[in-house]
């Protein structure tokens, strides 16, 4: 199938493992020159929705279409029109950079001066162009992302899949990658970006879709999603003995409309927190507990996520 | 295209492995050229001239009655002889205690110790006369080697006593008187004689008896610290071209653990074109080893493997049965850690069944060489021994085929198994 | 008491590995096995006489006939007549250890005095082809011998003034074979022994070869599990924070070092037990001897375990390094073929390598029947070996540490 107008289009798409469903009929559409992030705490689904999406994990059923390319029926052009970043470096270490980026030019289709002159320009990109004749072994954890990232551009793909690219690295490196998608975006490309992480997503994209066991639970912009937990307030509270007390005492309060524990605090959403937060004192008073800290916060995907599952998105 | 890309990719990696290549190219030479080293004293027929020493305790009891000759003398001066080889160091010792201590000592290899009656024995012709020989239990050769030159003194000895009793005898039969002048002329014309054949039969060109190698067209007797040599190296060629495969077959988990496999794998590339690719590089890395193993060893060791199209063939058949049965032993495993070991104990044990560690050795039984069958290192191993043999192509055909067919039927298995793991 | 602890976690990782039980234990008694069973059948052939094909050319040979009643005396070969055409293959194949062909009119020229040339087709790099070339050589001699007393006797009588014909020359030659028949000198061989032994050393065999030679060889090998422990906690970030607890580097050391030695003694020790009950090399003829043999290879193993694991950057370079040593020490020490049939040079190296003393302790004790004596030099250099390994480890690993 072949529509001009989007540059994913997914639908229905489920993966089963045996008896698991991985994914559970996931549609979403992502438009041309946008970033659409996918968010949800680990084993929501993303990972295994990317792979599909890549090629790399057959459907169980459903179909998706890369710049109106189906994955399924015409993998080669979808693949052509696609750039995946792997979460892990997917380098080989023993090759130098300037040998990687050759090679990985080569498998997407690129030749002879095409290849040297994108293969010089991503190095110049990356910043590691007095380096590519070391090996990529020898380079240091950012320099290696750098370089992952850079092998996925070399064909001009349409649409970037980025698979949490900044997980277990440190914030100059993140701050790098996060400025490197926005540059990328504005050069026309479409990101489509997976994270655990709300203020990635809520810095970076045009549009959100929220996961959760398998199925997207939430999807639109930012303020959309904000809107879905209407006036409520997110108040963070810490107490002086264990929190499963105040929980059982706040969770049934009016005007109390969600009660989660997140380690040590408690996670509430209130609709209007001047008259909630006098008769949370008083709740816990009665139940023999005292209140030690409060943090009001304003509205955001943590919260929507916590309205939406009942579950903090870092549990 | 792609598939060249992936195959040189890979090639690239390998070899810029010390590892890889020691293991490719420098192990199978230097453990040959270890053997050429050791056995090559081992030259000629005659037990050799360069041998680790023999020291010969001999103590002489010899105590010849009336005229008779000191032989048990003549013995100790035989032995003590320039004309000996270097390696044998004889030393005569006061008594039997003594020598015998000193072969429990290792202070020397056999006693021998030379009765009373020695040279009364030997010129009587009434008994045979008698030594004994008191061995380093776990010596052998040197110890055969001075019986044998034993024997050849005492050959010497009496063959002079035949010739003057059978000369004496045929004279009288004949009617014509001789004296002992006549006789010791006689005597010592046959001693010229036997000297003369002693040198023609060890030291010329054209001996009487002239040794021939059983090989195709009947070529002349070569050194057989060649013959050795080339089936130990055909031995290491062998093994290592098969640890080589298997180990090249590896890098297919290698990139699966690393990532780099699923990233080939969203790529426009065709997961079985990928496939291709990478096993493509396994054969080239094992023919080029074989080329290489076989040319440094033609060169460093004097190996004449044989006619260059016997060679060929065989190269090639061993190629695609070493990177067939790489393909399917790794096909089977989940992890790099796993592999290594399994590579090592099974490559050694197929080797072992196919005879690679024997390779030098003769006279195997029967059973060993019905074992071999059972593995491709075996039919290579036969295949590479006609080679050095001087076989023509037609006659190492079967070698060849069952070698390619195992080699074709292995890969096939192996690449149906991978695919299904990746699909 | 911590390296006590340390040792214990190493030797837990190995043992768990199930592969480990390959290398340490299965392959050597695989390896052990089936080079006894070569080295005993090289040594003792099926048929204890080699067949030998016979072609005669040289038919009613007076000289032909005398050297084939010679060799069908003969304890080392029995004849067999085959013909040109099938010689080569029978040879070719083994069949036949050789084929001796004699020419037309052999008997008669040789009588007359010309040069006659026997063509014998032998491959001489088999024991096979060397015996029985020995054997015929020696008959020929004997042939040829009684041809020229025959000659002598001719012109002596001659020079007598009495006419030799060609049957005189060949009754005389006869005369001579038949001289030729009583066996001149005889040998009495014997095995030395120690004097006080209860049991006799089974020096034929072959495992007396093969079992301490594989012993010898998979203690090198059998190392690769212990030095990658080392290789590893240096990759993963073990080591230094080993280093980083109130344990001292000697401490660290000899944990380890002992890990690996109790590991190569275990190995020798089931090695040296399957040696004993399976294969019948009776080590235990003198157990207090081989145990000291046993103590200081496997010291001497650990300790070049260490050093690998301190020189290794990789898993592949201990795999290299423990190959090459095994290959190295092996072949120089005696393990693979003994040192005997070697060069001088070659021996003589081999002579100062702990894998030749751990054999010669070993083949004291199986072969020799000798007591505790005389392994106590072989252990001494083991134990040198072993101090010298040790000090270049631990230099190294200070260094790097």
């Amino acid at each position: 199938m072949k529509t001009e107008a989007n540059a994913i289009e997914v639908n229905g798409l489920r993966k089963n493992f045996g008896k698991l469903e991985a994914v559970r009929g996931v549609s979403f559409t992502v438009q041309p020159g946008e970033i659409f992030s996918l968010l949800g705490p680990n084993g929501a689904g993303k990972s295994t929705t990317i792979s599909m999406l890549a090629g790399l994990l057959e459907p169980t059923a459903g179909e998706a279409a890369i710049s109106g390319y189906s994955v399924r029926s015409n993998p080669t052009a979808a693949k052509t029109a696609l750039g995946v970043v792997p979460q892990d470096i997917a380098l080989y270490p023993d090759l130098s950079a300037y040998e990687n980026l050759m090679f990985w030019g080569k498998m997407y289709g690129l030749r002879g001066v095409e290849l040297r002159r994108r293969a010089a320009e991503i190095l110049e990109m990356t910043g590691l162009a007095d380096r590519q004749k070391d090996r990529i072994g020898t380079f240091s954890g950012g320099m290696k992302r750098r370089v992952n990232i850079g092998a996925a551009l070399l064909h001009h793909p349409r649409v970037v899949i980025m698979d949490e690219p900044t997980v277990g690295i440190d914030p100059q490196s993140r701050r790098h990658i996060l400025d490197s998608v926005k540059a990328l975006n504005r050069q026309g490309m479409t990101v489509l970006y997976t994270t655990h992480y709300m203020e990635e997503a809520e810095e970076l994209s045009d549009h959100i879709a929220i996961m959760d066991h398998g199925q997207i639970i939430a999807s639109g912009t930012y303020a959309e999603l904000i809107r879905l937990i209407g006036e409520q307030t997110r108040m963070d509270l810490t107490v002086n003995a264990d929190p499963d007390i105040a929980v059982r005492a706040w969770e049934n309060l009016p005007g109390v409309s969600k009660v989660s524990r997140e380690n040590g605090a408690i996670q509430t959403l209130v609709q209007d927190s001047n008259a909630a937060l006098p008769r949370l004192f008083e709740a816990a008073s009665q139940a023999g507990v005292r209140i030690t800290g409060v943090n009001i916060r304003e509205p955001n995907l943590e919260a929507v996520f916590l309205h939406l599952t009942g579950r903090a998105l870092r549990d | 295209m792609k598939i060249l890309d992936i195959a040189l990719k890979d090639l690239t990696q390998s070899f810029r492995s010390l590892f890889a290549v020691g293991m490719m190219f420098a192990a199978p030479l230097l453990i040959t050229g270890l053997i050429y080293f050791a056995f090559g004293g081992l030259a000629g027929g005659e037990g050799g001239n360069d041998l680790p020493d023999l020291n010969v305790a001999i103590v002489n009891h010899d105590r010849p009655t009336g005229d008779n000759p000191r032989l048990g003398e003549l013995l100790v001066d035989y032995l003590q002889e320039d004309s000996m080889p270097d390696w044998l160091v004889a030393r005569e010792m006061l008594d039997e205690t003594t020598a015998r201590a000193a072969v429990d000592r290792r202070e020397a290899g056999v006693a021998l110790i030379v009765p009373a009656d020695f040279s009364d024995a030997l010129l009587s012709a009434d008994h045979p006369a008698s030594l004994t020989l008191v061995q380093d239990p776990t010596l052998s050769i040197g110890p055969a080697v001075l019986a044998d030159l034993v024997r050849l003194f005492v050959d010497g000895i009496s063959g002079a006593r035949i010739a003057s009793e059978v000369i004496s005898e045929q004279a009288q039969q004949a009617g014509v008187a001789v004296n002992s002048a006549d006789l010791q002329g006689a005597t010592a014309a046959y001693a010229v004689w036997y000297a003369d054949l002693q040198r023609n039969l060890h030291h010329s060109g054209q001996p009487i008896l002239a040794v021939r190698r059983p090989a195709a067209g009947g070529q002349a007797s070569e050194d057989p610290i060649k013959t050795i040599l080339g089936a130990t190296m055909a031995g290491m060629v062998i093994f290592f071209n098969f640890f080589t495969g298997a180990s090249a077959a590896q890098s297919i988990l290698r990139e699966q653990e690393e990532g780099t496999l699923a990233r080939l794998f969203t790529t426009p590339v065709p997961r079985a074109l990928i496939l291709l690719g990478k096993f493509s590089a396994v054969f080239v890395m094992v023919l080029v080893q074989a080329a290489v193993l076989l040319a440094a060893s033609a060169l460093i060791f004097g190996i004449n493997w044989g006619r260059p199209a016997t060679v060929a063939l065989l190269a090639f058949s061993l190629s695609l049965a070493s990177t067939g049965f790489g393909i399917l032993l790794l096909s089977g495993m989940q992890s790099l850690r796993q592999s290594g070991p399994v590579i090592g104990g099974v490559i050694s044990g197929t080797g072992m069944m196919g005879g690679l560690f024997t390779a030098g050795m003769a006279n195997l039984p029967k059973a060993f060489n019905t074992v071999t069958l059972l593995v491709p290192q075996g039919w290579a191993m036969r295949g590479w021994k006609l080679a050095l043999a001087g076989a023509a192509p037609a006659e190492v055909l079967l070698p060849v085929l069952v070698l390619a067919g195992m080699g074709l039927a292995f890969f096939a298995t192996g690449a149906a198994l991978f695919r299904r793991r990746l699909a | 008491m911590r390296s006590i602890e340390l040792a214990f976690k190493d030797i837990k990782q190995i043992l768990r590995d199930k592969k480990s039980l390959l290398f340490l234990v299965l392959m050597p008694l695989v390896f052990t096995l089936f080079m006894g069973f070569a080295y005993g059948q090289m040594s003792q052939p099926e048929d204890p006489r080699l067949a030998v094909g016979w072609i005669n050319l040289d038919e009613g040979g007076t000289l032909s006939a005398a050297l084939r009643t010679d060799l069908e005396r003969s304890e080392v070969l029995r004849l067999e007549e085959t013909t040109p055409e099938q010689a080569g293959r029978l040879v070719q194949n083994g069949k036949l250890a050789a084929v001796l062909t004699i020419p037309d009119g052999f008997s008669q020229k040789t009588l007359d005095g010309e040069v006659i040339y026997l063509d014998l087709l032998a491959d001489r790099a088999t024991s096979s082809g060397s015996m029985a070339e020995q054997a015929i050589r020696a008959a020929v001699v004997r042939a040829l011998s009684a041809a020229e007393t025959a000659r002598l006797a001719a012109d002596l009588i001659r020079a007598g003034g009495s006419a030799v014909d060609a049957a005189a020359l060949r009754q005389a030659a006869k005369a001579a074979s038949r001289a030729w028949a009583a066996p001149a000198l005889g040998f009495t061989i014997e095995k030395a022994q120690a004097d006080n032994q209860t049991t006799a050393p089974a020096g034929d065999n072959p495992f007396n070869q093969a079992s301490p030679g594989m012993i010898v060889q998979f203690a090198v090998f059998g190392l690769i599990n212990s030095a990658m422990l080392l290789v590893l906690e240096r990759q993963n970030g073990c080591l230094p924070r080993l280093l980083t607890t109130s344990m001292s580097r000697a401490e660290v050391i000899a944990g380890h070092l002992l890990a690996m030695f109790a590991v190569s003694f275990l190995q020798g020790l089931i090695l040296v037990l399957a040696g004993q009950f399976a294969f019948e090399a009776d080590y235990l003829r003198q157990p207090l001897a081989t145990l000291i043999v046993l103590s200081a290879l496997a010291l001497w193993a650990a300790s070049l375990g260490m050093l690998i694991g301190t020189l290794a950057q990789g898993e592949d370079q201990v795999i290299l390094y423990a190959m090459a040593g095994m290959f190295l020490f092996s072949a120089l020490g005696g393990a693979w073929f003994p040192l005997e049939g070697v060069g001088r040079t070659f021996a003589a190296i081999g002579r100062w390598m702990p894998s030749a003393h751990a054999m010669t302790g070993f083949q004291n004790i199986l072969i020799r029947g000798q007591g505790i004596n005389s392994v106590l030099l072989p252990a001494a250099v083991l134990l040198a070996w072993a101090a010298g390994c040790f000090g270049l480890a631990v230099w190294r690993f200070k260094k790097e540490a």
